[in-house]
């Protein structure tokens, strides 16, 4: 009877932590509908491709804000994606080599890194020589922030794969490159791909990397690599700094914006890609 | 991980997959930007950048978004980072323009003339008002050296002696005063200060003048720090009791209570149009020629002269180049000129417009402006 008590109360307490836990998330959701489809609503459809508007007036949109987050995200996953899943299938397939545990430390040290330095050094590599904010700086800072989660991902994934399905495929003759593409990531494809999505979405979200990177550009639209680039994170940040109440409500309804970009990622795929029942 | 039940492996192909979406949305960037590209090419649209101060942020977007009604072909892109790196990013050649609140350091000055001569005009009038939380009253008034008590610590109660002199009809709690100050490094703090050190010699030494100081009240834990404009503004609203200061704008959008302050003429002056630009005209000899931005005395405007004078404003200022590629300049050229004179017109509520003699200063800089 006791122990049946005891188990019960466990159970309780479990479900109220994982509650707790989940809560804010819920209360982010629940908080950013609630603040930014009125918004959204009373802007309509021109929320999307419209320019910043001046203070205290209508709302207009936030078009360049919204081409750039893309822009940026798109740039950014272009060329951290392939190098750090390199880097992930790396260190799974070397385990024991010192470079390898040396690029396994080292990412684990990325991912903890303050993404404001991250930004900095990119000003002082790209920015400053090229003398002039850019879509492709931005991208770059992005890239950094968000390769060691995909090459994290990457090499936990392929390491969950118990060995004998690669001895299998040797014994099929296969060669390594086939084992590595074909067998193993198909088998851990759900992991890879989280650790993709992870990345691409921090590419989405982060504010500090572009801070002093992208430079900002809300009045105009996407009109080179080479040239500023705005983004929503960075756009409410600016907006929830100014007295303005139109301000205000344009910031809701962006973070709104950047939740369904967020949401329309990450649900999808994550369903559609199956996970492999061994 | 994974659950060992089912041998089977789909060998879908992976790698594939992801190439047709990368492909997919290559060429669906590659249309947009199209898209968007189209009708720019035919306006040869040239854009200005420009980053700096907060503080005038949101009149330099109500004034981008006026201009662009009369004049398409020109944008402006402006980020509000605050004075120091705005200006930073001017040396850099990051941005075309900064806006920075406090004038050029002579040091700074110096550092930029390397690069080519500058020139430095003020755009905008502000002014730091004191707001408080005291729920029972309203219509304070206070002079300097009250309030540089208040703000080293020495004056602890709503009821102290030397508030209630001032305020003899007002019926004051006791109650202890919280004092909210910015905790990052600001201009505001600096134009505030310096009026803080003029009306107190004990301030002057003891805390100083600067973006960044030591607040004496922070120490004895009466203190609340709060990030920019908008956490002051949120201290002073969460905190019964206390008093903090933010620019005029901020205190007029949030109904905040202000105090008003005693002037050099011995008036009590609460801060709006009428007693900003009074201040304003009294001192506006002050302004140096554009060339010279550096020798502009922050102090010359603080604690002005006149009856109607409110004793804490400033100007906003803009540094620009004189010599920029040919169309940068024109459009330069155009923008602040329209600024300086029709753009005066257009001020939100919160700034002041530059006086007329003023903004001499910065449409005789302008003429020297050239494209090479």
């Amino acid at each position: 009877m006791l122990r049946k008590l005891k188990n019960s109360l466990f159970l309780i307490y479990i479900v109220l932590a994982t509650f707790l836990v989940t809560l804010p998330l819920f209360h982010i959701i629940f908080s950013v509908f609630i603040n930014g489809f009125p918004v959204i609503l009373k802007a309509g459809l021109s929320f999307l491709t419209e320019t910043l508007p001046p203070p205290g007036e209508e709302l207009a949109g936030i078009g360049p804000a919204i081409l750039g987050t893309f822009i940026l995200t798109f740039l950014s996953s272009l060329i951290g994606i392939p190098i750090a899943t390199l880097a992930g299938i790396y260190a799974a397939e070397y385990p024991n080599s010192f470079f390898s545990r040396a690029t396994r430390t080292l990412l684990l040290v990325m991912i903890e890194f303050p993404t404001i330095l991250v930004s900095l050094f990119v000003m002082s590599i790209v920015v400053l020589p090229m003398g002039r904010f850019s879509a492709i700086a931005g991208a770059i800072a992005l890239v950094i922030v968000m390769m060691p989660y995909v090459a994290v991902y990457t090499e936990q994934a392929l390491k969950s794969v118990p060995e004998r399905y690669r001895e299998a495929a040797y014994a099929l003759g296969l060669k390594r490159k086939q084992v590595v593409f074909r067998v193993m990531f198909s088998i851990a494809r759900k992991g890879i791909v989280t650790g993709f999505l992870i990345g691409i979405a921090k590419a989405a979200g982060e504010t500090a990397p572009i801070l002093f990177t992208a430079g900002g550009a809300y009045r105009t639209f996407f009109i080179g690599l080479d040239k500023p680039v705005g983004a929503i994170p960075l756009l409410i940040y600016d907006l929830v700094q100014q007295p303005y109440s139109n301000y205000h409500e344009i910031a809701w309804g962006s973070a709104l914006i950047l939740l369904i970009v967020f949401l329309a990622i990450f649900i999808p795929v994550r369903l559609s890609v199956r996970e492999v029942k061994l | 991980m994974f659950i060992l039940y089912k041998e089977k492996i789909y060998i879908h192909s992976f790698i594939d997959l992801n190439m047709k979406k990368v492909v997919i949305a290559l060429v669906l960037i590659l249309v947009l930007s199209n898209c968007l590209q189209q009708p720019q090419q035919q306006q040869k649209e040239i854009i200005i950048y420009g980053s700096g101060a907060t503080f005038p942020q949101p009149q330099i977007e109500k004034w981008i978004s006026e201009y662009g009604k009369i004049n398409r072909n020109i944008k402006i892109e402006y980020a509000g980072k605050g004075s120091g790196a705005g200006l930073n990013d001017f040396k850099e050649g990051l941005v075309d323009f900064a806006c920075t609140d406090p004038p050029v350091s002579e040091k700074m000055w110096r550092e930029l003339e390397k690069k080519g001569q500058i020139l430095q005009f003020p755009i905008i009038i502000g002014a730091v008002v004191v707001i408080h939380n005291v729920p029972e009253v309203d219509g304070l008034k206070l002079d300097g050296k009250t309030l540089a008590e208040i703000f080293m610590g020495k004056i602890e109660y709503w009821d102290d002696e030397k508030i209630k002199a001032l305020n003899p009809n007002k019926k004051l709690p006791h109650e202890r005063i919280i004092v909210v100050y910015r905790s990052d490094s600001s201009g505001t703090t600096e134009v505030f200060t310096a009026y803080l050190s003029l009306s107190s010699e004990e301030f002057k030494k003891d805390v100083g003048i600067g973006k960044l100081v030591d607040w004496p009240v922070a120490k004895v834990g009466r203190g609340i720090g709060g990030k920019g404009n908008p956490g002051v503004a949120a201290a002073v609203k969460n905190t019964p009791y206390s008093i903090g200061y933010v620019e005029l704008a901020f205190a007029l959008k949030e109904n905040f209570k202000t105090i008003a302050l005693k002037n050099k003429d011995g008036k009590f002056v609460n801060a709006n149009a009428e007693t900003i630009s009074s201040a304003i005209k009294a001192t506006s000899v002050f302004v140096p020629e554009a060339t010279e931005g550096y020798k502009e005395d922050l102090f010359a405007f603080i604690n002005a002269p006149g009856e109607k004078s409110y004793p804490i404003v400033s100007f906003s200022h803009v540094v620009i180049w004189q010599s920029y590629p040919k169309d940068k300049s024109e459009a330069i050229k155009s923008f602040f000129k329209w600024v300086l004179t029709d753009g005066q017109k257009h001020v939100i509520e919160g700034y002041v417009a530059v006086p007329e003699e003023v903004a001499k200063v910065g449409l005789r800089a302008l003429e020297k402006v050239k494209g090479t």
